[in-house]
């Protein structure tokens, strides 16, 4: 299962809309969800409506919230999302053995039971991974805190699972003028030897939310190449969900 | 996340199953929380609480939580059945809802229980709680979301717990928790589901029960990399109520316990210990033992037959 979950504050400003980014993750089969940070300032109704529409069009799901909600938020938004694209996949099993919909709703409440024994045996028990991508545009600055912190809050919750479950970090725009994104931290299953994720950002004025979306994508993309090169058989044995 | 429910089931208004057409009359709303809404019912003159689902899915984990405990309860002493119907029902609206049917628990929740009976039930009601979870521990589930929303008292300290959406077997990651009873908040360990797990949160409760304002201080103030046990030990230890069980609460912060019957009998000596004060002993009772420590040993000495 693969999830992008971008924290923002704000509406993007350069390059291609970030919709079309987050449809493109989608299809590629990364959910994407977007929490929109407030505290105090406004993200203003354009903001708010683009945050809705990259959820949206990334199959996940998106939420307001303020610094103090961010942990438990981003906690709660990756389970659930992957709890929904296991169903998604059951779904479309009973829908071939069943006919109808699929949907949970139409079986009896007897014939529920064991399908959603299932669902949740594959959510504790099949390979995660979390790609974090982090508006560190200037109005981020004051919540840079909180968002470390959930990123924290969320690897604990991760290595909690029975599945192996990995995590990376990006932040945009970039360090480097014209990049995109700058990945802060590459897969891993833990974060405790990590003493700061974000030791020397610059805030920058842009917000190329779209374009980094793209990035962390291809990033996808291209660390799945990489372990179908390299460890054919481990992928086998761990079997991807989604 | 509170995605607040958008129906409401009104007093007096009856609910037919659309599978097994069963027919309950509302008589209140009991509570509600992140997943749904439970009502008071009436079946038959009966009473019995009645959850309405916002998801399918997550209800029916629930239910099959559930179901798992009460097969293991028949198997067992017979436990008296928690779990009486599931089915969905579908409103006015056309919206359907799934729900279930569980057991009515009669019972305030703790602050207000102490409140009205006094603090000196504290221990009694603590004991109790710790029984009930022993229940699960010993069937190889953590309840998880232990908080003080989810424990009702009845009389005479009598304990039920509600809302079995975070109940995890061993091993898995804690299905639902609320951050202030979470060790991983207090950087005090995983979310793995084990005994301890719920012990630590049972320990953050006592606190919440006699200082709740400086727990949600030190929630409020404190630095995440800086929240840690030793903080909330300080709390208890300022409690005049929680002080005797300072060392029980320590042990549960460290994850000491190998579960709650385990802690359930450390509780117990601390109770003992309570009922009977080790005040300072009075000049009159060190006078009265020696003078019976001398007359032992006279007697003592009689009876080996003196001198002769
Ligand atoms: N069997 C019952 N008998 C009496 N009251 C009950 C019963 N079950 C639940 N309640 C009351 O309803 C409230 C809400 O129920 P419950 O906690 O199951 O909902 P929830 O949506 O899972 O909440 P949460 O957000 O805490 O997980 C409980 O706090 C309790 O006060």
């Amino acid at each position: 299962m693969k999830q992008i979950l971008l924290i923002t504050d704000g509406c993007s400003n350069v390059g291609l809309s970030p919709v079309v980014a987050a449809a493109q993750a989608f299809s590629d089969g990364v959910t994407v969800n977007v929490v929109g940070v407030l505290d105090g300032g406004d993200i203003g109704e354009y903001g708010a409506k683009e945050i809705q529409e990259i959820a949206h069009a990334g199959g996940g799901m998106s939420r307001m919230v303020n610094t103090r909600q961010l942990s438990q938020t981003v906690q709660m938004m990756t389970r659930k999302t992957v709890v929904q694209t296991i169903q998604q996949a059951v779904q479309k099993e009973l829908k071939s053995v069943l006919g109808g919909s699929g949907a949970l709703e139409e079986l009896p409440p007897e014939k529920r039971s064991e399908v959603v024994r299932v669902i949740d045996e594959l959510g504790e028990t099949s390979k995660l991974r979390v790609a974090l991508l982090i508006d560190a545009s200037a109005s981020m600055k004051p919540k840079m805190a909180a968002v470390e912190e959930a990123i924290r809050d969320l690897m604990l919750s991760l290595q909690s699972r029975q599945g192996v479950s990995e995590l990376s970090v990006f932040h945009f725009p970039g360090d480097k003028h014209g990049d995109d994104a700058t990945l802060d931290l590459d897969w891993t299953t833990n974060l405790s030897g990590v003493q700061s994720l974000f030791p020397k950002l610059q805030m920058r004025g842009t917000t190329p939310t779209g374009p980094a979306l793209q990035q962390v994508a291809q990033y996808y993309r291209e660390s799945m190449e990489e372990r179908r090169r390299g460890g054919e058989e481990d992928e086998m044995r761990s079997g991807y969900v989604g | 996340m509170a995605t607040s429910a958008k129906f409401d089931l009104d007093r007096g208004m009856v609910i037919t199953g659309k599978w097994r057409h069963r027919r309950y009359r509302v008589e209140r709303m009991l509570g509600e929380g992140a997943n749904g809404k439970v009502y008071l019912v009436q079946q038959d003159s009966r009473l019995m609480a009645l959850k309405v689902g916002l998801d399918t899915a997550d209800l029916q984990s629930e239910i099959n939580v559930l179901q798992a405990l009460e097969k293991q309860q028949k198997k067992g002493n017979g436990g008296s059945p928690f779990l009486y119907d599931v089915d969905d029902l579908k409103l006015r609206s056309g919206k359907e809802y799934p729900f279930y049917v569980m057991r009515y628990v009669r019972g305030t929740k703790l602050p207000a229980f102490l409140a009205a009976s006094g603090a000196e039930w504290f221990p009694l009601a603590g004991y109790n709680l710790l029984l009930r979870l022993a229940d699960l521990h010993g069937s190889g589930w953590a309840f998880g979301d232990l908080k003080v929303d989810n424990v009702l008292v009845a009389d005479y300290g009598r304990v039920e717990l509600v809302d079995y959406g975070g109940v995890t077997a061993f091993g898995k990651s804690i299905r639902q928790f609320t951050e202030i009873y979470d060790r991983g908040y207090w950087n005090a360990g995983i979310r793995t589901s084990d005994a301890p797990y719920d012990l630590f949160s049972f320990a953050v409760l006592c606190v919440q029960l006699f200082e709740e304002k400086e727990l949600y201080r030190l929630t409020a103030g404190t630095l995440p990399q800086n929240r840690g046990t030793a903080e909330l030990l300080r709390l208890a230890q300022q409690s005049q109520q929680l002080k005797p069980f300072s060392g029980w609460l320590a042990r549960a912060f460290a994850g000491g316990f190998r579960d709650a019957a385990e802690a359930a009998d450390a509780w117990n000596v601390v109770i003992h210990r309570i009922g009977r004060p080790s005040k300072p002993v009075p000049w009159w009772t060190k006078a009265l033992f020696l003078l019976s420590a001398a007359g032992l040993a006279a007697s003592a000495f009689w009876l080996a037959g003196g001198f002769g």
